[in-house]
């Protein structure tokens, strides 16, 4: 008889889970952080939003097509992103909220910032759900993207 | 007035706190607030200790915005840590934040973690865009934020 083992899901589960996102977000594993998600996983990066003359893009929608390619930009335009995480904490409903501060050198446009070789250093707070299969199925983050403007050099209220 | 005779749970005191932030009622919100609180406002560069530094941000906001509306979408306890998600919307009626008074309507989505020991808050995060704020009241650079 094959014996199934399967983790449950509890607060410290989910959490490790995220723990583990982190990770291999600091390892620039951007594909290893898309595998710790489900397949239709939620995204919302709120302060993400460009305003054109008839509508605003914002940084809401999926994973796989909105969080990875954010992901992967942020990554190529700072090449030495890293995280310092402060605070994670979860509870067994798979909710994790985390504290964490990015940091980088801007190496190439991020969007509509130039880079002058600065670097910044923000706080951030992220929110997640983690399924009871322990994959994330949302993730949502704040943090402030003047302060991060300030820090590159970028002066213009876009 | 603080009230050290508070013991609710911390979603409670959360709830009590963005309750009182709804209908402006600053010290009622204070009523939960330990003395001693960490107050840190990552958008507003504050990070202060007691009372009175959350007091002023509270206050300044109710002032420049006095149709002030606080709608709380998800409140998460993960033990003695509460976060809420909420949208603040206004009508800018005075200088707030350096940004001079233009009549301008904002909605922020914004969240605040509140830590809590015996009922009380004991440390607040305050997390929004700046960008997002100014880019409403019609600020348009961050070096002369009170040129509109």
């Amino acid at each position: 008889m094959t014996e199934v083992t399967q983790r449950c899901r509890t607060a410290e589960s989910a959490a490790g889970a995220v723990a583990e996102f982190f990770d291999r977000y600091r390892a620039h594993d951007v594909d290893g952080m898309t595998d710790l998600c489900s397949m239709n996983a939620d995204f919302s990066y709120v302060p993400v939003e460009l305003w054109g003359k008839q509508q605003v893009l914002r940084g809401d929608g999926k994973v796989r097509t909105v969080g990875k390619p954010l992901w992967g930009g942020l990554i190529a335009s700072f090449p030495d992103l890293s995280l310092t995480v402060h605070t994670i904490a979860g509870n067994d409903e798979g909710d994790v909220v985390v504290q964490v501060d990015l940091e980088g050198t801007q190496e190439r446009p991020w969007g509509l910032v130039s880079p002058a070789g600065r670097r910044y250093r923000e706080p951030h707070l992220f929110i997640f759900h983690v399924g009871a299969d322990l994959l994330i199925d949302s993730i949502t983050a704040y943090w402030n993207d003047a302060g991060i403007s300030r820090q590159l050099g970028h002066h213009e209220v876009d | 007035m603080t009230s050290s005779l508070v013991t609710g749970t911390p979603t409670q005191a959360a709830e009590v706190f963005l309750d009182a932030f709804a209908r402006h009622d600053v010290e009622a919100a204070m009523a939960v607030v330990d003395p001693q609180v960490s107050v840190t406002v990552h958008p507003l560069g504050i990070d202060a200790q007691g009372a009175d530094a959350l007091r002023t941000v509270l206050a300044d906001v109710v002032h420049a915005f006095p149709d002030l509306m606080i709608t709380v979408a998800r409140v998460i306890t993960t033990g003695d840590v509460v976060t809420a998600l909420f949208k603040a919307e206004g009508t800018q009626a005075a200088d707030y934040a350096g940004a001079i008074n233009t009549e301008k309507h904002l909605d922020i989505d914004q969240a605040w973690r509140f830590a809590t020991a015996d009922g009380l808050i004991t440390e607040v995060a305050a997390y929004w865009c700046q960008a997002q704020l100014y880019r409403r009241l019609a600020v348009k650079r961050y070096d002369q934020i009170a040129i509109a």
